[in-house]
């Protein structure tokens, strides 16, 4: 039985009209990413990484093309619709976590449920704790955001991501604010999610935390250049090894 | 409504997260409140202090005038005088007025041992006592028959009395009227200023035969005559009565214009309601000025706060919030801090109150419909206000917010 197909998307193009100039921030994407993946898109800035991103998360819609994200056409899909389906398919993490400030990590955790229109989340605070044990944070729930440090506070996003089991979880940038060791810790902390079955779409332009995913996607221009399995993939005791060594010059 | 209390609580708790904000932010509509519960009672105050003296005037009181009209500045008299014929007619005939008196005034110089004071002196009846509610201090009033043997008595007024005896026992004791001597009988209880802030006791009163021929120059007619009316419920019967009783002494046509004015306590009591009202209405309007300004002021804080919380609204946005998740957080909040505001201000618009009456003796009873006007209009103030604030949250596009610095 083949994998269900989590994303799908055919000759998704991006066009940003500015006056008389059009940039095409995307052209022709095509891409298939299944039921427990791990996929880290790379590119350099502006190869239109982010434009994907916002598209895939249903932030923002391609110009043409489709793209099915879990089953669902978003291309016809109106805003309330399209807020709908970020609440119950997507997981949000960001670069610099967007957290609330001087609010308790299980506040925080909670915020998608608020928003659920489905009425199927009833246990709102024991699933936000739930997520919150399973980022490593069980003895950090009624800490206000202002007293963690940025690895604990992106692991709250991630919590924040988990909360509501969506059928994606799109990271952009999530090591982009950390130090290295908590880059890794992140990292690791993405495998073991991923090992217990989630789909993950993660932006980095960190070679050595894109190792960690299972596939790789390079961007350049708009376009996919490069699309394949990553063979050696790294984890954490490797790439905390390799922090150790010195820097060659 | 499970969607909406959970938004209540989150708008609570980003007003809470900021309070001394959230408390600035409330100060103008506390103040304007406040103003507007203030400024109302003491309208409602005067008016109440107004009336209670209009009837302290007498109860049932109607007054009988010779018809003037108001031409180039001064009163011209229309119609026949008021006199003797008409009170006879009245005293014979009336069924709904059982007390009735003339009245002459004079403004005179009255003299004692011990000093002098213009005042008015006015000429009456006996019944005069009655109409008016006044009570006698000291002494007692004249009778009925002093004022057919125009008896040279008076009664004075606390005032007078300041004035002339200070300290003494005036009963008994001389006073002259612009020369003629008069004898006090009696000492008027103190009333006190009147509706129209006049001094009800710098007042000398006396039998108006004796006015009429020491004082009046033997002149025809009396100022007005005062009458009661048998009871409340009779005031539009006595009013009726005098009507065809003094169109009957006076010979008029039936198709002739009445020549005399009647006045009763009921269209005194709505005159000065007006002029009580007007400036009620004036004075809220004065006050609402400063709620509407208190509005703006919320306006403000929250633009404010939507700029610095752009952050904040994209991720909401991003997590699955809709547009009009945003607009209800937003618009809640300030409503909140609206309520919240007019509620303190319904607090101290009371206190306010109840210090004026302490320091000042002023009664000022807060009105149940100034506190409903107060709070409807800073729940009006929170939406109207809220409003463009919170459409412009709603409306920022997710992409653009999460970027923001």
């Amino acid at each position: 039985m083949p994998a269900k197909k989590v994303i799908e998307t055919k000759n998704l193009s991006r066009v940003f009209k500015n006056g008389e100039i059009e940039v095409h921030a995307l052209t022709d994407i095509n891409m298939i990413i299944e039921q427990g993946e791990f996929v880290a898109i790379m590119g350099a800035s502006g190869s239109g990484k982010s434009t994907l991103l916002h598209i895939i998360g249903c932030l923002d819609r391609a110009t043409s093309g489709e793209y099915e994200l879990d089953g669902v056409l978003v291309n016809s899909l109106n805003k309330n619709q399209l807020a709908d389906v970020r609440n119950q398919k997507i997981g949000f993490i960001f670069q610099s976590y967007n957290l609330l400030s001087r609010t308790t990590a299980l506040e925080n955790v909670e915020l998608p449920l608020i928003y659920d229109r489905t009425g199927q989340f009833t246990n709102a605070e024991e699933l936000a704790k739930k997520a919150l044990e399973q980022v490593g944070l069980a003895n950090r729930i009624y800490h206000k955001t202002n007293e963690l440090s940025g690895g604990q506070q992106q692991r709250v996003a991630i919590a924040r991501a988990l909360v509501n089991n969506p059928a994606l979880i799109l990271a952009d940038e999530p090591t982009g604010n950390l130090d290295s060791k908590a880059s890794i810790e992140i990292a690791d902390l993405f495998v073991q999610l991923n090992n217990k079955g989630k789909t993950i779409v993660m932006i980095t332009h960190e070679p050595e935390i894109a190792q960690f995913a299972k596939r790789m996607i390079y961007l350049r221009d708009g376009q996919i250049i490069s699309d394949q399995l990553i063979e050696n993939r790294s984890n954490k005791e490797f790439a905390l090894k390799e922090l150790e060594k010195p820097s060659t010059p | 409504m499970k969607r909406f209390f959970k938004i209540f609580k989150v708008a609570f708790r980003s007003i809470n997260k900021n309070r001394t904000r959230s408390l600035l932010t409330m100060l103008g509509i506390i103040i304007g409140v406040g103003a507007v519960i203030m400024t109302i009672s003491a309208g409602e105050g005067a008016t109440l202090q107004v009336q209670n003296q209009i009837s302290g005037l007498g109860t049932n009181l109607l007054m009988i005038q010779t018809k003037t009209e108001h031409k180039a500045g001064i009163n011209v008299r229309m119609g026949r005088p008021i006199d003797k014929k008409d009170l006879d007619i009245l005293q014979k005939n009336a069924v709904w007025m059982p007390k009735i008196s003339p009245l002459v005034a004079i403004g005179a110089q009255a003299i004692g041992p011990n000093g002098y004071k213009s005042t008015t002196v006015y000429g009456v009846s006996f019944d005069y006592f009655f109409i008016t509610s006044r009570a006698i201090e000291l002494g007692e009033f004249f009778t009925e028959d002093d004022v057919k043997t125009a008896k040279k008595y008076c009664v004075i007024g606390a005032t007078i009395r300041e004035e002339l005896f200070p300290g003494q026992d005036p009963i008994g004791r001389q006073i002259r009227i612009d020369k003629v001597p008069f004898t006090v009988v009696g000492l008027l209880t103190k009333e006190g200023s009147g509706g129209m802030g006049q001094d009800m006791d710098d007042i000398i009163v006396a039998p108006y035969t004796t006015i009429q021929n020491r004082l009046y120059g033997h002149q025809r007619g009396y100022n007005l005559i005062m009458a009661s009316a048998l009871s409340e419920d009779h005031i539009a019967d006595a009013e009726i009565e005098a009507i065809e009783l003094l169109r009957e002494s006076h010979k008029i046509n039936p198709d002739d214009e009445d020549d005399f004015d009647i006045t009763t306590q009921i269209e005194l009591q709505e005159i000065t309601g007006n002029i009580t009202g007007i400036l009620t209405i004036l004075l809220g309007a004065v006050a609402s000025i400063s709620l509407i300004v208190g509005g703006i002021g919320i306006m403000n804080i929250m633009l404010v706060s939507v700029t610095e919380r752009t952050r904040e609204i994209g991720t909401r946005l991003a997590i699955g919030a809709r547009e009009s998740d945003i607009l209800s957080q937003f618009l809640i909040e300030a409503v909140v801090l609206s309520l919240v505001g007019g509620t303190i201000g319904v607090v101290f618009g009371f206190i306010g109150n109840q210090i004026i009456y302490k320091a000042t003796g002023f009664f000022i009873p807060t009105a149940g419909y100034s506190i409903l006007i107060g709070f409807g209009f800073s729940a009006l103030v929170g939406v109207a206000f809220g409003y463009f604030p919170a459409r412009k949250a709603a409306k920022l596009n997710p992409i653009d917010a999460l970027r923001y610095e």
